[in-house]
């Protein structure tokens, strides 16, 4: 047994395996130890707000304020005229401002407003331009105004009494506030999702839902592969033919199908996380079924086992001694690998809506589904979903290393 | 004396492990094989026989490695050749191989024909198939095929059936020197016998001209092969005619392979059943001195210390002179025996 | 001739056994949501169409599910109107898109899958099996650089894929269209203008399901090829004087053969993956009107989905079954036996 470990723990893929799968299990440890906020509780008001540090307007405005000789013009105005924009300014400045195009240079914003302004005018000869492109025009240059102007910005509150706008504040453009003097600030690393919620908190949580949802699903399915595999092989006769005409029928029966009959069936309230994961591990037996039955045909005739019934020990005792520890090592395979499965069979109903009911949990395949449901795609949030499919790569990419490690450790041929 | 149709000299061949660990295998082997002789090789398994099997051939490829020495197939020295010509000119026509598991050796799902096609299609590339047909149409009836086996898969055949096709195979383009690595062993008696049959047809119809047959089984050589070289641990220890090897060993390995085997040949009866204790060297670090040294129990410090050369003595049954590779004399070996 | 009995023999029980099979899967496919407690589907019948307005709709509704589905008789009854319907083709009105029928809801979205499905998996399995082939042959960087990132890439869900392509090509670098099986604006027409867009539709789901079928299928045949690259029958071949060229053939196809059959036994499997993918993309498949379905709480719509995968899985099996039959000698030789 210990020698045995010691060469799984050789087999580089199952140590790079391993370290991925447990960095991940870990993490879905530590991590609430160290964030305890709810997972689901929902910070933000509206949807998909970008990864970043927020802090509070309002305190902001409110906190003691330093005057910084910062040249705040240049740095704002490179990222607030677009690159169309730039463009256009360039298309008029060589065709109705006289300006020669080898002078004008994109890159430096500076020069090109500098320009802008000595040349740009309204009432200017325009042949050959649209009345909209005029007024496009117009609007860039009011914006460019605006972005120029350095007028203070004028905070005033509303007297209860008498509901007239009284000034409280001037804020200049040279005035900062340090981050750490306001009070309500919150990272969020990976933004927050469509209802708000801190998308790295929901994902630590997530995929240890997902987790779960994978080890019941495999145990389950271990659990009754072994069985019906164990009786089948060393039972044999009919009891081997009836197990395995309802295997086989069950291997060609997509399980996808099953598991959506099922999971829709028992009704959206009562599919909680457990369920889910229990009716993924009855639908996804077979494989082991076969490949323990095989494995228990070639023992049934061995040396050992022959003995033992000759013996007169019990089959009971034969199974649980002389057949079961010779398996070992495909259960362990095999159930790896129905983690792994298990944990995408709940992403793919989850997509569906057939998921666990969404209100109190969070799985991968629920924020999976959210993202989609509400077109993070199409509105560029990324952080919202490539986080999870790479989560749900991550565990199905571990677990398969561990399986292929173990493969090699126990079916020496296959290794190269 | 015959023509030479193989000889080698001072073979010496490794394979490199999946660790990149040397085994030399083959270190250092010599022996000569005339025109319608055969030459059987034993020893225990790991000793390097299967390992001087393929190196015999010529043709190489990981984790075999060629080191040094000569091979001469009919005055031929092929050592030297590049390996796609040993491969065009010399493997099948001039040396063929008989493989260890005839149960795997042919393609499972491929036709026997087809394969037949592939095998002479490497040496003639313009042979019709029905040329081919025809050739290992008569060839199947001579050693006593059905016809029918060509137009089968591997899968359908039995093992016996199977190891004759690869016999009847590997002999199809008549090579001059055949080398059959254990083609009995894993087979039942009656088929054993048919197997051992069909190698003496192939002899006495001139479809093969010499033929190297290595196996574990002493007793089996007595009967099959002219001339017996016992190897241990990668160089032969001990070469003579059947009849010596098996009746007047002079070499204690040898002496004691036949003690360690059952042996139903009268006179061989009386030895007492033995096995020998210990294990070969390691041939990653072959030892300095005699390899059987260590589990010798005639051996000297000398022996230990330094290295063996084989002694050619003549030989009471033949023209040719049998080989030993111990310090002890033939009288000094006859004496130790005789008082045991 | 022999082989021709034995071969009809082979044909005759499995088709018959698959028949066995597809009937089992239509009853399970009848009874499973029946046997829960408090028999959703009546219960659904009577909740899907709380949201409609129409009063006359509504009766229409539950009319014709009563006299379809037969609830108030006992399940064998239930199960005989039922099948009898579902031969016809006759699975009821729709619960969610009323008027229309669920026949004719399956009918607008089963070729779209088929023609996606189908020609991706083939597709992704000969490049799949080519790729893993060259990197059992090749080793070295190839297969160093080329297998982890292909172990990686077949770890992903196909809807993992499908949301990193539409990111990517459709959203990013806008090559491809993001949503539906053709432009928003057109109707269904025999012109290139539709055709082109077809086509460009396309693209992002079928490579989806390309990609993530190459992945399993290249370490599949790698491991296989290397398996029989190890073999006997390679050693005494070489020895023989063929050709490495020509012995890399047998070892192909040999490791190939056990690839049909994993591709039959991970199909549904596949197609499974497949069909949530079309979500990402709304591609007007199954797999997008089964969500639609699930979301509209559409029960007979979500059950003739089912029962269509169902007997799409079972002939992709089946007709691997019958080739691997023809190709492979070995199920020929026991055939015989």
């Amino acid at each position: 047994m210990k020698n045995t470990l010691r060469q799984v723990f050789h087999s580089p893929k199952f140590v790079i395996g391993f370290v991925i799968f447990a960095g991940l299990l870990l993490t879905t440890i530590i991590y609430p130890l160290i964030v305890t906020t709810d997972p689901l509780e929902m910070v933000g008001n509206g949807n998909f707000f970008k990864p970043g540090t927020y802090v509070s307007v309002k305190d902001a405005v409110e906190g003691s304020r330093y005057t910084l000789n910062i040249d705040a013009k240049a740095s704002s105005i490179g990222s607030k005229i677009s690159a169309e924009d730039k463009e256009a300014m360039k298309e008029w400045l060589t065709k109705f401002g006289g300006v020669a195009e080898a002078d004008i240079d994109l890159e430096d914003v500076e020069g090109l407003i500098g320009l802008w302004e000595a040349n740009y005018s309204e009432g200017a000869d325009q042949p050959g331009l649209t009345a909209s492109k005029k007024k496009y025009y117009v609007r860039l240059n009011n914006n460019i105004d605006g972005i120029l102007s350095d007028n203070d910005v004028i905070i005033a509150r509303e007297n209860p009494e008498t509901g007239e706008l009284e000034e409280s504040a001037s804020i200049g453009s040279k005035e900062y506030v340090n981050t750490k003097d306001v009070a309500n600030r919150r990272t969020f690393i990976l933004g927050t999702d469509n209802f708000g919620r801190d998308v790295l908190t929901e994902l630590v949580d997530a995929t240890k839902t997902s987790l779960r949802v994978g080890l019941i699903a495999g145990m389950i399915a271990t659990l009754i592969g072994l069985f019906l595999g164990l009786i089948s092989g060393y039972v044999g006769g009919v009891v081997d033919d009836i197990i395995m005409f309802v295997t086989n029928m069950f291997t060609v029966i997509p399980s996808f199908v099953l598991l959506i009959l099922i999971s829709y069936s028992v009704g959206q309230n009562a599919r909680g996380v457990n369920l889910v994961g229990i009716i993924i591990g009855i639908t996804s037996w077979t494989w082991t079924t076969r490949s323990v039955r095989s494995q228990v045909i070639s023992l049934r005739n061995r040396d050992h086992v022959n003995l033992s019934k000759l013996s007169g020990h019990s089959m009971m005792r034969i199974v649980l001694t002389d057949i079961l520890p010779y398996l070992a090592s495909y259960v362990v395979m095999a159930f790896i690998l129905q983690i792994s499965s298990g944990i995408l069979a709940e992403a793919q109903l989850s997509m569906l809506g057939l998921g666990p009911s969404s209100s109190t949990t969070a799985t991968l395949g629920l924020m999976m589904n959210w993202a989609t449901a509400y077109a993070a795609p199409l509105n560029g949030s990324w952080w919202a979903y490539f986080p999870v499919v790479i989560t749900i790569a991550l565990i199905a990419f571990s677990l398969n290393l561990m399986n292929t490690g173990l493969d090699q450790v126990f079916n020496p041929q296959l290794r190269d | 004396m015959g023509k030479v149709m193989l000889e080698v000299k001072n073979l010496k061949t490794k394979y490199v492990t999946r660790q990149r660990e040397d085994v030399f295998a083959v270190d250092g082997v010599s022996l000569k094989i005339e025109e319608g002789k055969s030459l059987g090789v034993a020893g225990e398994s790991g000793c390097g026989k299967s390992t001087l099997a393929l190196s015999l051939m010529g043709y190489y490829f990981p984790p075999l490695h060629y080191i040094s020495g000569d091979i001469i197939v009919d005055g031929n020295n092929i050592s030297g050749l590049k390996p796609d010509d040993v491969r065009k000119k010399i493997l099948g026509t001039e040396i063929a191989y008989i493989p260890q598991a005839a149960m795997n050796a042919l393609n499972p799902t491929q036709k026997i024909i087809r394969f037949i096609e592939d095998v002479i299609h490497v040496h003639d590339p313009k042979a019709t198939k029905k040329d081919i047909y025809d050739l290992a149409k008569e060839r199947f009836a001579i050693l006593g095929l059905p016809e029918e086996v060509l137009q089968k898969h591997a899968v359908e055949l039995s093992g016996g059936m199977k190891q004759r096709t690869v016999i009847a195979i590997s002999t199809i383009l008549s090579p001059k020197v055949l080398i059959a690595d254990e083609p009995s062993s894993a087979l039942d008696v009656t088929s054993q016998k048919m197997v051992i049959k069909m190698m003496r047809d192939l002899m006495e119809k001139g479809f093969i001209r010499s033929m190297i047959f290595i196996t574990h089984e002493l007793p089996l050589l007595y009967n099959v092969t002219d001339d017996i070289m016992v190897m241990y641990a990668g160089q032969i220890v001990e070469r003579g005619t059947a009849k010596e090897m098996v009746f007047d060993p002079l070499h204690p390995y040898t002496k004691g392979l036949m003690g360690s085997i059952i042996v139903p040949e009268e006179g061989v009866r009386e030895n007492k059943l033995v096995a020998i204790p210990g294990t070969p060297p390691n041939l990653k670090h072959p030892p300095k001195g005699c390899r059987f040294a260590d589990r010798c129990k005639y051996a000297t410090p000398t022996c230990m210390a330094m290295e063996v050369p084989a002694l050619e003595v003549p030989s009471k049954e033949s023209d040719r002179d049998r080989e030993y590779r111990c310090l002890m004399s033939v009288r000094k070996i006859r004496e130790v025996y005789e008082n045991e | 001739m022999k082989y021709l009995k034995g071969f009809k023999k082979y044909y005759g029980q499995k088709i018959i056994w698959y028949l066995i099979t597809l009937l089992f899967a239509i009853v399970l496919n009848f009874v499973l949501p029946r046997l829960m407690p408090g028999d959703p589907v009546a219960s659904i019948a009577a909740g899907s169409v709380s949201g409609m307005t129409d009063a006359t709709a509504i009766q229409k509704v539950l009319n014709d599910y009563a006299e379809k589905f037969g609830v108030n008789e006992p399940m064998i009854v239930q199960f005989g109107i039922w099948a009898k319907n579902a031969i016809r083709g006759d699975f009821g009105v729709s619960f969610g898109q009323y008027p229309r029928t669920v026949a004719d809801i399956i009918a607008s979205s089963v070729g779209w899958t088929l023609a996606l499905q189908l020609p991706a998996i083939i597709v992704g399995w000969i490049l799949g099996n080519l790729l893993g082939a060259v990197a059992a042959y090749i080793k070295g960087a190839f297969d160093k650089v080329i297998l982890p990132v292909f172990l990686f890439v077949s770890n992903f869900p196909a809807f993992g894929m499908a949301i990193i392509l539409l990111t990517v090509f459709g959203i990013n670098l806008k090559w491809f269209p993001t949503s539906g099986g053709y432009g928003f604006d057109l109707i269904p027409n025999a012109s290139w203008e539709f055709v082109r867009s077809v086509i460009s539709h396309y693209q992002l789901p079928f490579w989806s399901i390309v990609l993530i079928t190459i992945g399993g299928q290249a370490i599949g045949m790698r491991s296989m090829a290397i398996y029989e690259l190890n073999a006997d029958y390679v050693k005494y071949s070489r020895f023989l004087g063929i050709k490495d060229r020509k012995i890399v053939g047998y070892v192909f196809r040999n490791a190939m053969l056990p690839q049909i059959t994993g591709l039959a036994m991970s199909l549904g499997t596949m197609m499974g993956g497949a069909l949530v993918a079309e979500i990402i993309f709304s591609y007007p498949g199954i797999g997008s009107t089964l969500m639609t379905a699930v979301r509209g709480q559409d029960y007979p719509l979500i059950s003739a989905c089912t029962l269509i995968i169902t007997v799409m899985v079972l002939l992709a099996n089946l007709f691997v079954e019958l080739i691997y039959g023809v190709i492979d000698p070995r199920v020929k030789a026991a055939q015989q036996d």
